[in-house]
This record gives structure tokens, C-alpha cells and sequence, in this order.
């Protein structure tokens, strides 16, 4: 039965998954606008004993050429939102796109913990907050590509 | 493949219905934009209320750390640049893996050279390696082995350190980076490896610890003036000047009498 209500693009035309990917996508979207502000407004603080959120944003690893990382972040998000929001719709190709754009925010992403953890060894919880968001959304597009290749065999 | 019942049904919605995910995605962007916009405006007083913050705490840090003259004295002789007798001591406990510390390298490293003529005015650098940075006690022991060699072998390494942060803190192979850089500035390769695992330099490390734990140091870069913690938002070229000034000021007046100059030196001490 819930079988049936999985189903992408059930009869109204509009398929759960990408839905709810949509919005994941804009929670994550809203987090790195947030924190693209955070960056922009905060000082730089040292390196502390007790370690947070400033000591990850004002890391040498938080921007990219003077952009911060944030701020693709929520150009990620939103393309993201974009792309599963046409999927709900029923625009298959756009779910490939987003497939394949949030499989490589989650590489990406893996590589950002890898360098919280390791590296700079502060954690900042908005930042993971969206790592939490990016897995969500890879895991929402493998389920969806599981649900269908189970039912077509 | 023939089109399926789903696939047919997909081309009929978005037919149908093409304009509202777009309408739905333009009402997100105006969203986003809008509030984005105005958080932004409302997260901007912040660093102004920071900025005001440091004349706030200037007060507070008129005293100085109340066991600043009994702290246990750190490694000896200290790192040190300028003359042992000058009247302000700038103290820097610094963190070699830490990003805030490579950042404030040039600035203390311009302000070491603009008052290197000033014969009361003087550097000592503390090792404070924090624990959360794996290879931040090896470069300080690094910087020591060097400084073994001799005081400015201390200073170029302690340069290198700062100034490939970005490599070697990301490296596996750090301790081979070492060793370049001892190459580069002209070390005794082979007692630096040496003196790398030896005793000497890692005991200097130690006691400039025992130093900064004292003092209750909690972050790094930690920069004192005459024993008065400058707030990390004030370690810039300006803000350093003005400390500085103000110090070499004040000891300039009561030098006018002996007892007050005596009482001064011992506090630096």
C-alpha cells in the first residue's frame, strides 16, 4: 500500500520524493544563506581551546577565491531546490541533474567534515547541519533510484 | 522501452502545470533574497558592536594578568627579538597549526621590524601548541631545533612555519617538510633531525606551556603587552602601534624617577 504512495509521480503528477527533496534542499538553503551572512558579518576570532563555529568560518578553508564557501553553498542549495521542485512536476531529466549535482555536494561535503575533523579540528553544528541536509538529499535520490529499479523487475 | 502509464502521465502534468514549479522557485529566490537581505542588514551592527568592544575591553585589560610576574618563567633564555632590557615586552603565544596565528604573523612580523630600532620595545615568542592540532607540537619543536642553531634560525624557521601553514598542516609527510625547510634556511640537516627527537628542544617547548597554562591562556594567538592580553581583534598593524605607544609612553614618564622605573622593569620581568 505505501508502495503505492511512493510511487514517483503518483496521480496528481507529483512524486514524493522530489518533493521532499525540495524541502531538505531549501532547510539547506536557508542554513547556508544563514551562514554566507555569519561569514560575511563575523571577526575573525584565534584559535580557541574551546573551538566553535567561528573558528570554521574564519578558517583559511572557508573561502574559495574570496567567496566564501557558504555562499556556493546556497547556489548549490538552490539549484538543488530548483531542479527536484521541476522533478516533482515530473521533469525526469531534472531529477538526473539533481542525482548527479547532490552526489557531488556530498563528495565535496564528506571532504568539508574531513577537514573540520582533521584540519582545522573545530566543529561548526551549522556547517554540519548541512552535511546533514546534502546526505539527506543523496539518500532521497538512491532511495529513489532503488524504489525504481525494484519495481520494474 | 515503451512509454508507461507514469511516463505519459508526467508529459500531461508538465503540460499542465509548467508554470507553477517555476512560479515556485521564483517565490523561494525572492524569499531568500528578501530575508537574506534583511538578516543581513540585522547581523551587520554585530562587528560593529565588535569593533566598539576592544575599547570596552582595554579597561578591562588595564591590569595585567594578575600572576603575570610569577608565572613560571617559560623556556630560557625566550625566543626573543630586541633588546633584554627594553621597557614593553610583547609576548605572543602562538600556535604554529593555527590558522589565527599564520594570519598574525605578518602583522607582528611588521611591527617587530618597525620598532626593531627601538631599543624599549621587545618580542618573545611562546610556544602554545593546543591539543586539538595533531602536528602543532612538532612544529614547535621543530622551531626550537632550529632555534638550537641559533636565535636567527629560530626566527627563519619559525617564518617558514607560519608562512607554509597551508602545506605542511595538511600534509602526511610534515616531518619531511621540516626538514626542508631547515634545509632552506641553511641548518645543520642532520642535528636538526636530531635534536627533532632529542630532549632540548621539546623541554622548551614544555616550559613555554607551562607558561601559557599559567597564565590561563585559552587561545592562540594570545599577544601580551607588558602582561596585558591585547584583544585578538586589536592584533592588527594599527591597533598593535597604539598599544605599543601607549606603553612606551607610559613608561617614559615615571622613568623620571628611579624607584618607578625599577618597579616597571621588575613587572616585565
Amino acid at each position: 500500500m505505501s508502495d503505492e504512495e511512493v510511487q514517483p509521480g503518483g496521480s496528481d503528477g507529483i512524486a514524493w520524493i522530489p518533493v521532499l527533496a525540495a524541502i531538505v534542499a531549501a532547510i539547506g538553503l536557508a542554513d547556508s544563506v544563514y551562514l554566507t551572512i555569519h561569514h560575511l558579518t563575523a571577526v575573525p576570532v584565534p584559535c580557541s581551546i574551546i573551538s566553535g563555529c567561528e573558528t570554521v568560518l574564519t578558517s583559511q578553508y572557508a573561502e574559495i577565491g574570496g567567496i566564501p564557501l557558504a555562499a556556493f553553498g546556497a547556489l548549490a542549495y538552490f539549484l538543488a531546490f530548483s531542479f527536484a521542485i521541476l522533478a516533482a512536476f515530473g521533469n525526469r531529466t531534472m531529477w538526473t541533474v539533481f542525482g548527479l549535482q547532490v552526489t557531488l555536494m556530498a563528495i565535496f561535503t564528506a571532504w568539508l567534515i574531513y577537514l573540520q575533523a582533521f584540519v582545522i579540528g573545530a566543529f561548526c553544528q551549522f556547517c554540519l547541519l548541512s552535511a546533514l541536509t546534502t546526505f539527506t538529499l543523496f539518500s532521497l535520490f538512491v532511495v529513489s533510484k532503488l524504489r525504481r529499479s525494484g519495481k520494474l523487475h | 522501452m515503451p512509454l508507461n502509464r507514469k511516463t505519459i502521465e508526467m508529459k500531461e502534468s508538465k503540460k499542465g502545470s509548467s508554470g507553477i514549479p517555476v512560479a515556485i522557485i521564483i517565490l523561494v529566490l525572492a524569499v531568500v533574497v528578501i530575508g537574506g537581505y534583511l538578516f543581513y542588514q540585522r547581523s551587520k551592527p554585530a562587528p560593529k558592536a565588535n569593533t566598539a568592544s576592544p575599547t570596552n575591553t582595554t579597561a578591562a585589560n588595564q591590569r595585567p594578568q594578575p600572576n603575570y610576574a610569577t608565572a613560571p618563567p617559560g623556556a630560557q633564555p625566550p625566543n626573543t627579538l630586541g633588546s633584554p632590557t627594553a621597557t614593553v615586552t610583547i609576548e605572543e603565544f602562538a600556535d604554529f597549526q593555527c590558522g589565527s596565528c599564520a594570519a598574525a604573523h605578518p602583522v607582528l612580523k611588521e611591527i617587530n621590524s618597525a620598532y626593531a630600532g627601538n631599543k624599549n620595545v621587545r618580542f618573545v615568542f611562546r610556544n602554545f601548541p593546543l591539543q586539538m592540532h595533531d602536528k602543532a607540537y612538532d612544529a614547535a619543536v621543530a622551531a626550537e631545533s632550529a632555534g638550537l642553531q641559533g636565535t636567527s634560525k629560530f626566527w627563519q624557521m619559525q617564518d617558514q612555519l607560519f608562512t607554509n601553514q597551508h602545506v605542511w598542516s595538511v600534509s602526511t609527510s610534515y616531518r619531511d617538510l621540516f626538514l626542508e625547510y631547515a634545509q632552506k634556511i641553511g641548518l645543520d640537516v642532520e642535528k636538526f633531525k636530531a635534536d627533532m627527537s632529542g630532549m632540548q628542544a621539546k623541554s622548551r617547548v614544555d616550559q613555554d606551556m607551562a607558561r601559557g597554562r599559567a597564565l590561563a591562556i585559552s587561545s592562540t594567538p594570545t599577544v601580551m603587552v607588558n602582561g596585558r592580553v591585547v584583544p585578538y581583534a586589536e592584533v592588527t598593524s594599527a591597533g598593535m602601534r597604539r598599544v605599543i605607544d601607549a606603553e612606551l609612553q607610559a613608561a617614559a614618564q615615571p622613568a623620571q624617577t628611579a624607584a618607578s622605573t625599577n618597579n616597571s622593569r621588575s613587572n616585565l620581568r
